[in-house]
């Protein structure tokens, strides 16, 4: 981890995440006004010493908004991004494992599924599901899967010819103990990777289906969906569409860059 | 004189508007020029042009401009002549005679003749065939051609609302041989007798109508041809319009009018209308069936407030009522001030000393339906109800909430009479009955109404209606939204009536020298 912090990208990324978290862990708990208050004398107003960050349509008070956001908001990232991570671990493992024609029918199964668009899939899934949050985070996850499974798959497949799982072998361990603690162990670290930078994915998905009115629904004040409503008035107070639309940057940029700084430390090509 | 003053005022106004509409002049003058092509941008899909069923914002001024109605709604929300030139009606109002104009033909050239008129009304009274104007005709029993210029409806009962029920948008005059023909042709073609040919019909992009040479307004229509052009990001459209790209802007959302309206060359409108949003209240559930529980949520509402910030002030507060007041008969309701304390007390009275909790259902399309929940659940928390807003999209409320929860926000455009208003809603066998209200008296004085021809008995009958509409609270409905248009400098005589159903596009002409 300190190792993380010596690149430039990683001290970024790992500040603006300290940032992200403590948002969403002491957000509604220190936002100054109630996220749904109308403050009605103080529409579409830009910041001043009582609205920090402004007002939107109702004159509620963006700050507040965004506090209040960012727990819904950072959530429905690690969520959508466990979930998928989980289901596509779990069957990109078994692949790997199993191996011969198992791995065959699942990977072209797999390979199919990712020839199609991310957004396009997860609106399909949307569509059929309907709008919410839970199908939203849900199509989201069923997206990242195959993704998932691939890599997890390339990561056990290179693991599991290695000297120490022969060894096991030899010893006549039991297949569940030498995935569990040979090859998991040694195969965990692109998935971390992959899965850190996947966050930041899912926060723009679950912004963009707030937007197109497919997820998070008013009054809530789901990041992506505060730039939706906001929209409209974009040329009367511009804050209410850059103050949200800002944080989702912050968020996915923060992501971004500390999972790029994790690859970098656990690949071990990279030190030297 | 056969016929009875209602009729006759509409008559003689017709006769003198036979040959221009009446038209509200907005300072515009000189002598119409021919020729140019109107764009006017939308930002819904025209899915199809059957007029029969259609029912979409930009579909209505397609077939405004593809075909006549036997009377067509004006500027002041009364029937004019339009393919009748007069028409007359019994003592009792149980039979009508349109007598039709003569020379009209259609736009393949067949000439139209009371034959048309019989087999499009046939098919409008048949249950069969999807029709939205049959719920406005029910009373007609039998359409008969005297000659080929005239024609009477004969009524199972007394109706003095005819001529209103002849001009409803989707009661257009169709011929004979597209009704005998295949019906879903009608989806993608047009054969009318309106001021405008269909010339290219894709419902993804563009719909462009051509001039009609043959139309029976000498000169008219001005334009060559007129663009119907689909935006679907407001954006794009707003952007589009005040570049010039298009001439006018079909719908303007609240929230860019003012931008819009102060934009140099540019004309843009608002006409009070009576579009409203409602809060249904489910009267055979808890708590909406104690009548001071409604009362107390119509105090809890801050009128003037859902005005300024939802409306953007474009529209007026409304008491209660889902008549407003362009519509005949209204009456003055009395204003109802935000009162949270007062409301307070009701709920004490009624039982709930401690406020109520429920949650409202709101759609999610149009947004204004969200918004209404969110400003109601913030005034009226002042006043001891804890409401909760659950947004849906709009199918899933159409198929599980709509017409069977106990209180979601409902949404409705304006009807052009008083009769077909509470006949939609709130007598006991309305169309889209959904309160439960159920009241033996109101729907006696509506039915009373409609069969009543002298006007200041029916005035009298609708203010009873009205006040019984007012003291039990069936609906609360917090605003009436205005229309909102705009033009460019260069077109003329762009006007839009209060039901937005009627655009009078053949007057319309560009000025681009």
């Amino acid at each position: 981890m300190p190792r993380a912090l010596k690149s430039p990208t990683g001290l970024i990324g790992t500040v603006l995440l300290l940032i992200v978290f403590t948002a969403a862990l002491f957000g509604p708990l220190i936002a100054p006004y109630d996220p749904q208050l109308f403050h009605v004398q103080a529409r579409l107003q830009g910041p001043s010493r009582e609205f920090w960050l402004g007002t939107d349509q109702y004159g509620r008070d963006l700050l507040s908004r965004l506090l209040n956001g960012a727990p819904a908001t950072v959530l429905f990232g690690l969520g959508a991004t466990v979930l998928g991570v989980g289901a596509g671990s779990i069957i990109g493992v078994i692949a790997g494992v199993a191996g011969g024609r198992t791995d065959s029918i699942v990977m072209r199964i797999l390979d199919g599924m990712l020839a199609m668009p991310e957004l396009l899939f997860t609106l399909l899934i949307v569509s059929f599901l309907g709008g919410g949050t839970a199908q939203a985070m849900l199509a989201v996850a069923v997206t990242f899967t195959p993704g998932m499974a691939r890599i997890s798959r390339s990561a056990v497949l290179s693991v599991r010819t290695r000297e120490y799982v022969l060894a096991a072998q030899a010893r006549g361990e039991s297949q569940a103990w030498i995935v569990g603690r040979e090859v998991l162990p040694n195969a965990v670290a692109p998935i971390i990777v992959e899965a850190t930078i996947r966050v930041s994915f899912a926060i723009m998905i679950g912004a963009t289906l707030g937007f197109l009115g497919l997820g998070a629904q008013p009054p809530s004040t789901e990041w992506g969906l505060m730039v939706a409503e906001a929209r409209q008035f974009m040329f009367r107070n511009p804050w209410c569409v850059a103050v949200p639309g800002l944080a989702i940057a912050i968020t996915a940029m923060g992501f971004n860059l500390f999972g790029d700084a994790l690859r970098d430390v656990f690949d071990p090509k990279r030190n030297h | 004189m056969s016929y009875f003053t209602l009729t006759r005022r509409h008559v003689l106004m017709g006769m003198a508007a036979a040959a221009t509409l009446p038209s509200v002049s907005f300072g515009q003058s000189g002598t119409p020029i021919s020729g140019g092509t109107l764009k006017i941008s939308h930002s819904t899909r025209i899915a199809t042009l059957n007029v029969l069923s259609l029912s979409g914002p930009a579909e209505y001024p397609c077939i405004d401009m593809l075909y006549s109605g036997l009377t067509r709604t004006g500027l002041d929300n009364q029937p004019h002549p339009d393919l009748a030139t007069s028409w007359e009606a019994n003592e009792d109002a149980t039979e009508f005679t349109f007598y039709l104009r003569d020379g009209v033909t259609f736009h393949d050239g067949t000439p139209f003749t009371s034959a048309d008129v019989v087999a499009t009304f046939e098919a409008i009274l048949n249950p069969d065939i999807a029709s939205s104007a049959r719920s406005v005709l029910t009373m007609v029993d039998k359409i008969e051609a005297v000659d080929d210029l005239t024609v009477k409806f004969i009524l199972s009962a007394p109706f003095a609302d005819l001529p209103y029920s002849t001009s409803h948008a989707n009661a257009r005059i169709l011929s004979k041989a597209a009704l005998e023909g295949d019906l879903s042709a009608l989806d993608t073609t047009a054969n009318g007798t309106g001021p405008f040919k269909l010339e290219t019909y894709d419902s993804a992009r563009i719909v462009r109508l051509v001039k009609n040479e043959n139309y029976y307004k000498p000169g008219q229509p001005y334009l060559d041809a007129v663009e119907m052009m689909l935006f679907p990001d407001l954006a794009a459209e707003t952007a589009n319009f005040l570049s010039g790209t298009t001439d006018v802007m079909l719908t303007v959302q609240q929230a860019a009018y003012a931008r819009i309206a102060e934009s140099a060359g540019i004309e843009a409108q608002r006409v009070s209308s009576g579009r409203y949003v409602c809060i249904v209240m489910r009267q055979d559930q808890e708590p909406w069936s104690d009548v001071r529980v409604r009362q107390a949520l119509g105090l809890a509402i801050d009128r003037q407030l859902l005005v300024d910030i939802i409306l953007e002030g474009l529209g007026r507060p409304a008491y209660d009522s889902i008549v407003a007041p362009e519509i005949e008969y209204y009456t003055d309701k009395p204003e109802i001030m935000y009162d949270p304390e007062g409301a307070k007390a009701l709920l004490a009275e009624a039982g709930y000393p401690d406020g109520i909790k429920a949650t409202i259902v709101a759609s999610d399309r149009p947004a204004i339906r969200a918004q209404t929940a969110i400003a109601l659940q913030q005034t009226a928390a002042a006043a001891g109800f804890d409401l909760e807003i659950k947004t849906m999209p709009h199918d899933t409320y159409l198929a599980e909430e709509w017409m069977k929860g106990d209180f979601y926000i409902g949404y409705w455009g304006m009807q052009p009479t008083i009769d077909a208003t509470y006949n939609l809603l709130l007598t006991s066998e309305a169309s889209y009955q959904d309160t439960e209200w159920k009241n033996a008296e109101f729907d006696s004085l509506v039915a009373e109404g409609r069969a009543t021809i002298d006007p200041a008995k029916r005035a009298e009958i609708y203010a009873k209606a009205q006040e019984l509409e007012l003291a039990d609270k069936p609906y609360i409905v917090p605003f009436f939204e205005d229309v909102l248009t705009a033009s460019s400098e260069a077109t003329k005589e762009w006007k839009i009536a209060p039901i937005s159903r009627f655009y009078f596009v053949e007057d319309v002409w560009l000025d681009k020298a």
